[in-house]
């Protein structure tokens, strides 16, 4: 017998892989819609779904996570700013301010469009707020230092998704998660699932024929980002081929389950790079085609980080 | 400078489990659900008759680059300048992330079922918050000049205590010779647990 155990782990399961899906997805979101508003076109519609699900999403990323601590009330002390000074060294401190100030900055770009929308006037609650003296003070201060604001907001997006990674990477014992490949992963993956859910957003609830060459746009990265997954899954292969015991082990539990290799690399990334490749290089093109890819995508980037939670290999020399 | 250290010794190790009671009585840890600052590991190495029983007591190792305190959002847990890795509970959010960076497996939940539970079992209970959990040396019994409930519990004399930057306690000389090893110091943790192999003396 082997002197040594090899286990994976039940302390962080499915919960925090939810954690870390709607984490990345919302703050992606936000970020492309934002980006989009201010250097492609002013998109009321895009930044008005985007802004509104991205913090729906954001929000949903972390009650998952308040719902599991184990003592609530301690909270606190990663909800203040000071949460910088107290611990500048721990990345859900800093993952926990990029998404509080993800959605606040969100929220204040979204606000003028918001106030200028019967559908939010019309809102119980809503309405009302955003027709405060102080709500449009705040949209004036918005308008006019629309870029400040976006840039605020996308670049807490941009930190959100790469913390979504680096908070595995941080964990020493584990090889497949203590790599620089993690947050690279993580964070192309976010922002590929994000634009599959704007291209969803685009071909259901947002069809304006004005944003042909938005929606061309958007299916063109979805494709590179598709592409650059597959690239870096593949070196991951490789790493975890040989080096470490837990990392080989963690390759033989992903590369045996059919749950990742057909359900998460065939249906959630060849496939649907194969569907959005077929409508950006063929004659004809196929709405139907990219509303099923992105919904594989949107499931492909789950499944990633649900395997990735319980493939994690530890080594205890007892 | 103090730097606190244990050296366990598994070729005198009889897998009494006499530290693990010890360290529960002290610290009262959630035994009613097989959670425990410190376990003694019963495996058996080797085949057919070639086969022989081997105890490894685990716990906390202290580390001086403790992956547990850097992962913290909280800073519940916090290092002393002695080099015991302690946790606040009060300051102690239960995120768990803790749990997942120890590479010693150190580390487990108390939850607010556990207080209740513990209330019942041991009486006069220490704590009113549930956290995450770990070996703390007996920090309140250093702090009074007496070592640690397990050390002092083991019947093998396994178990023993020191001081690392004191070149006259024979834990830093046991340390000094090399016959003792940390676990897995490639990862860079810098633990202060030693352990002495049973496998050189057997050939």
């Amino acid at each position: 017998m082997d002197a040594m155990t090899y286990t994976t782990q039940n302390i962080w399961t499915w919960w925090i892989a939810m954690y870390l899906y709607f984490g990345g997805l919302g703050a992606a979101t936000l970020s492309i819609t934002f980006l989009t508003d201010m250097y492609c076109r002013p998109h009321r519609s895009l930044v008005l779904w985007g802004a509104v699900s991205g913090v729906v999403l954001l929000g949903l990323s972390s009650a998952v996570l308040f719902g599991h601590l184990l003592h609530h009330a301690a909270v606190i002390y990663v909800l203040t700013p000071l949460a910088f000074i107290n611990k500048p060294d721990s990345w859900i401190a800093w993952g926990t301010q990029f998404i509080l100030w993800m959605m606040v900055w969100g929220m204040v770009y979204a606000l003028p469009y918001m106030r200028e929308t019967e559908s939010f006037t019309r809102l119980p609650v809503v309405g009302r707020l955003i027709n405060t003296p102080v709500a449009a003070a705040v949209a004036r201060f918005c308008v006019r230092w629309r870029s400040v604001v976006g840039w605020l907001a996308t670049i807490n997006g941009v930190g959100t998704a790469v913390y979504t990674g680096l908070l595995l990477q941080s964990f020493p014992a584990v090889a497949l998660w203590h790599n620089p490949g993690v947050p690279l992963l993580f964070t192309v993956s976010a922002f590929s699932t994000a634009f599959a859910y704007l291209l969803l957003l685009m071909h259901t609830f947002i069809r304006s024929e004005d944003d042909q060459d938005l929606r061309h746009r958007y299916e063109l990265l979805d494709v590179i980002l598709i592409a650059s997954e597959l690239v870096i899954l593949f070196s991951f292969f490789n790493y975890t081929l040989s080096g470490s015991e837990s990392g080989y082990r963690s390759a033989q539990l992903l590369w045996h389950d059919w749950g990742w290799l057909i359900g998460f690399i065939g249906f959630g990334l060849i496939v649907p790079f194969l569907l959005e490749l077929r409508n950006l290089t063929g004659k004809s093109f196929s709405r139907m085609a990219t509303v099923v890819s992105a919904l594989l995508v949107l499931t492909g980037g789950y499944l990633l980080r649900h395997y990735f939670m319980y493939a994690g290999v530890y080594a205890y020399p007892w | 400078m103090t730097r606190y250290a244990m050296v366990i010794d598994l070729n005198t190790c009889v897998g009494c489990n006499a530290c693990m009671a010890a360290c529960a009585m002290e610290n009262q840890t959630p035994v009613w659900k097989n959670q425990w600052r410190t376990y003694v590991h019963d495996k058996e190495i080797g085949f057919t008759d070639q086969v022989r029983r081997r105890f490894f007591p685990r716990l906390c190792n202290h580390c001086s680059n403790p992956p547990c305190l850097t992962v913290c959002p909280t800073g519940a847990t916090h290092k002393r300048a002695d080099g015991l890795v302690l946790v606040d509970p009060e300051r102690c959010m239960g995120c768990r992330a803790c749990a997942m960076a120890c590479p010693y497996g150190a580390r487990y939940e108390v939850t607010y079922e556990d207080i209740r539970a513990g209330r019942e079992f041991y009486g006069d209970l220490q704590r009113d918050d549930p956290s995450m959990d770990k070996c703390s040396f007996c920090s309140h019994r250093v702090e009074k000049g007496r070592k640690p409930a397990c050390v002092e519990t083991c019947v093998g004399s396994a178990r023993m205590f020191g001081d690392l930057d004191d070149p006259a306690d024979p834990v830093a000389q046991i340390v000094a010779s090399g016959i003792a090893q940390p676990l897995m110091p490639h990862l860079g943790t810098r633990p202060n647990v030693y352990y002495i192999d049973d496998m050189k003396r057997r050939g």
